[in-house]
């Protein structure tokens, strides 16, 4: 049974007078250990279908099934990565990332090990007592990164976690998160990534799914069959051929929208 | 023309323009057929001279604080001279400096006295302009600046194009600022005590109205009247008027401010009004000099030193005070009553801020309370933020003597029906900073707040206490500073109530107000009220350091970045 199960959710919602279709008929699945990415040009609703898969949103029609049974609201199961971090500016690096544990009733003490340990692995040692406002774009990330990850969620959603820092910082937090993706110990089973930017998907994903402009729907999936460890191949036609399939895919979902937008 | 949809915008704004008219004209109609004072009979002459009085003195206030909210943003020099200056008349109790202001005013006759109704309105109007222009002039982004300059802007061109487009919705939130504080003060501009006297525009007002009625004939429920029919004029002026506009300037901007009608301007202004206290101000070299070499001795040497000089200043103005005639008049000033109270001040001072200090809790605790509940319950917000537009106003200092008579008949404790009273006009004039302070910033609280409290599961007290609270912490300080400031102000009129016949004696509470009250009305001692301003002055600056200045830059990391 797939873990997640995405099955026909459409979205709209009236802003300024006017319906917004944000979602049409979106239906995927994702099984245990994969690493999807979701694909679109901007405003296809994809951020906000991974607040409906998180249940901060609810869908208009369809419904999203996690191992078997709908979502109705948040559960600590499932974790976020936000494109902003949101990181509360009031709270230390190291009480941001107990929060969740405190919501979770786990008793002060073990807060702070779990939340230290976390910090730790994502290279943040010695900066426990920072506030957010002391922190580079990159290290907030880490903290968000620690935060979603230390209630032990099984899936981790991703919205463009990387599209607000600068391509070095980028780099180095793809790679933070492949290699905790790698560890398959103790850490989340299935990551599902938003991303605009077609390379990042490719390089990270197993599957990439591409959506259409709004109303965004499913158009297409790649499954991405360079081998791993991918750094090695990032030069090589295997890895550019991919690229170019999902571009093309989302060129001609474009297109597509643009000539039926004509004919009206 | 107002909501730019052609022809039957037009007519339809217009159908409502002659609707809110034909509302006022029956209200006035109503009201004067059924009341019998003398002075009721020209309601619209009255409601009309108020109306215009208001309008021209916001158009002044528009007229000064656009070219010097320009100039003091853009140019350096400028800006040192008049951001402190315009600062410290901002927060000291302008109030206050009535009786002195316009006792030349005065001696032109009429038209004297219609000027000084116009500047003392102009006193309580023109700041919310002036830093509402500042500070969007300064927020204007830097590469809207630097792509102006590349296409060779510079000048009246850069002004035109750049400048006014970005200060268009300050401008229009501080002018709505502006526009409800000259309602609420009117009716102390309309109802002057002069020396004793009472001084009224010759061509009326309601703000004169609503005194008499309150003051002179005490009659509750002429009040009562005269304040719906206010409040009436406030809400349909702003329908037809402010809020249009508001909605028309939502589009466009480059400021990243919503402009809800509920907002921004008092949020800007106290913003601006921290910022510009506390970076803007430089010390001029020499004198930084000076406190360079001071750091070399130690604070007890630094301290005795201070106690020599100040005491070998003292002690030479004391015995120079014969020769100089303004040393005389001072020193003349002093010996006179109420010169003599000067000496209970620490007494007074406490029991003043005594006052100020519970109001302002009160105004902080249901503010926040508000605030809070506006955020976690839609359909509260929307029933909560019509009551600040027309709230804040609505001259609620008109009810002060009808209050007070109807408590102390109630109580039977006139000197605890006047602290009452007291502490409710405080809290009446506070609680609308506090009130928009909060409410704004729980209303720009990020959705990415939410997300994250949603997603870890905040639910109840532990969402507000970890979320919403600590996000608004901000602008509590702002909206307090801001409170603290009106109600300095609101304190001259509430420690005090006059009498307005010759036999009966004032009433009043110990404080510092009700003896500036003293000094300026009773008895016109002009030193012993320069005296008691420097005094309050003092201590609103001292406030402003030790307190506000310090908690905005412990709170300035709460400011979440987007």
């Amino acid at each position: 049974m797939s873990v997640l199960e995405i099955e026909k959710v459409t979205k709209t919602f009236v802003e300024d007078h006017t319906t917004v279709h944000a979602l049409d008929n979106v239906s995927f699945s994702i099984e245990k250990d994969e690493f999807v990415c979701l694909v679109g040009p901007s405003g296809c609703g994809k951020s906000t279908l991974l607040r409906i898969i998180a249940g901060l949103e609810k869908a208009s029609s369809g419904r999203v099934l996690f191992h078997g049974k709908p979502i109705t609201g948040p559960t600590p199961n499932i974790s976020m990565i936000f494109q902003l971090f949101g990181l509360l500016p009031w709270k230390t690096a190291l009480e941001n990332v107990e929060v969740p544990l405190e919501v979770l009733g786990k008793p002060k003490d073990e807060r702070v090990v779990i939340a230290k340990e976390h910090l730790k692995m994502v290279g943040l040692k010695g900066f426990e007592n920072t506030y957010p406002h002391d922190l580079s774009g990159g290290m907030k990330q880490r903290v968000g990164i620690a935060r979603a990850l230390a209630i032990k969620p099984e899936v981790l959603l991703m919205d463009e976690p990387f599209s607000s820092l600068d391509e070095l910082t980028a780099k180095t937090l793809r790679e933070l998160v492949l290699s905790i993706w790698r560890n398959r110990e103790t850490l989340p089973d299935d990551y599902l990534m938003v991303s605009h930017n077609v390379e990042e998907a490719v390089y990270m994903a197993d599957r990439v799914i591409v959506m259409s402009p709004r109303p965004g729907r499913v158009i297409g999936e790649v499954k991405i069959e360079v081998p791993r460890p991918r750094t090695q191949h990032l030069r090589e036609p295997i890895y550019f051929g991919f690229v170019d399939e999902v571009v093309a895919m989302l060129e001609k979902g474009n297109n597509d929208c643009a000539i039926k937008n004509h004919d009206r | 023309m107002m909501l730019g949809e052609g022809a039957s915008g037009l007519r339809r704004y217009l159908m409502s323009v002659a609707a809110g008219l034909a509302i006022l004209f029956v209200m006035c109609w109503i009201i004067e057929n059924f009341v019998g004072y003398p002075e009721i009979k020209s309601l619209p002459l009255h409601a009309f001279s108020t109306v215009s009085r208001i309008t021209l003195t916001l158009l002044i206030s528009i007229a000064w604080g656009v070219p010097f909210g320009i100039l003091a943003a853009t140019n350096k020099t400028a800006s040192m001279v008049i951001t402190p200056i315009i600062d410290l008349l901002q927060s000291i109790p302008i109030l206050g400096y009535f009786p002195l202001a316009i006792g030349f005013l005065f001696a032109l006759g009429p038209i004297g006295i219609e000027l000084s109704v116009i500047v003392l309105l102009f006193t309580s109007m023109a700041w919310a302009i002036f830093f509402g222009v500042v500070g969007a002039v300064r927020g204007i982004p830097t590469n809207v600046v630097e792509a102006s300059r590349s296409f060779g802007f510079t000048g009246w061109k850069y002004t035109r194009h750049v400048v006014l487009p970005a200060i268009m919705p300050a401008l229009i939130s501080g002018a709505n600022l502006a526009w409800s504080d000259g309602w609420f003060f009117m009716i102390a501009a309309e109802y002057i005590q002069y020396k004793g006297d009472i001084v009224a525009p010759p061509s009326g007002g309601l703000g004169y109205l609503l005194a008499r009625a309150s003051y002179f004939y005490k009659d509750m429920n002429l009040a009562a009247i005269l304040l719906v029919f206010v409040t009436s004029i406030v809400i349909i002026i702003n329908s037809l008027t402010w809020h249009k506009l508001m909605e028309r300037t939502k589009l466009g901007m480059f400021r990243p401010i919503s402009l809800d009608l509920s907002g921004v301007g008092k949020l800007q202004v106290a913003r601006m009004t921290g910022w510009v206290h506390f970076t803007r101000f430089h010390w001029p070299t020499s004198f930084s000099l000076v406190t360079q070499r001071l750091r070399k001795y130690s604070r007890l040497e630094k301290a005795l030193a201070l106690i020599i000089v100040v005491s070998a200043i003292i002690l030479i103005l004391y015995s120079e005070m014969e020769h100089f005639p303004t040393l005389r008049m001072i020193r003349d000033g002093l010996a006179n009553p109420p010169g003599g109270e000067l000496v209970q001040l620490p007494v007074l001072i406490t029991l003043t801020m005594g006052r100020l200090a519970i109001a302002y809790g009160i105004s902080l605790a249901v503010a926040i309370l508000l605030g809070v509940m506006a955020a976690e319950h839609k359909r509260m917000a929307s029933v909560i933020y019509p009551i600040y537009d027309v709230g804040q106003g609505v001259p609620i200092l008109a009810l002060f003597p009808v209050m007070y008579l109807g408590l102390s008949n109630a109580l039977g404790a006139p000197r605890l029906a006047l602290e009452i009273t007291c502490v409710t006009m405080l809290v009446l004039d506070m609680i609308w900073y506090m009130f928009i302070n909060i409410t704004s910033a729980v209303k720009t609280i990020p959705p990415d707040m939410k997300e994250v409290g949603q997603l870890f599961g905040f639910k109840g007290l532990k969402r507000i206490t970890h979320l919403i609270i600590p996000s608004i912490l901000p602008a509590i300080v702002t909206g307090s500073i801001l409170s603290w400031g009106t109600g300095w102000n609101t304190i001259i009129f509430s420690e005090y109530l006059p009498s307005t016949e010759p036999t009966i004696q004032p009433v009043s509470v110990p404080g510092i107000g009700s003896l500036l009250d003293k000094a300026g009305y009773e008895y016109g001692n002009t030193v012993v009220l320069v005296a008691i301003l420097g005094v309050i002055s003092t201590i609103v600056l001292l406030m402003e350091a030790l307190i506000w200045r310090r908690l905005l830059k412990k709170f300035e990391r709460y400011h979440v970045e987007v």
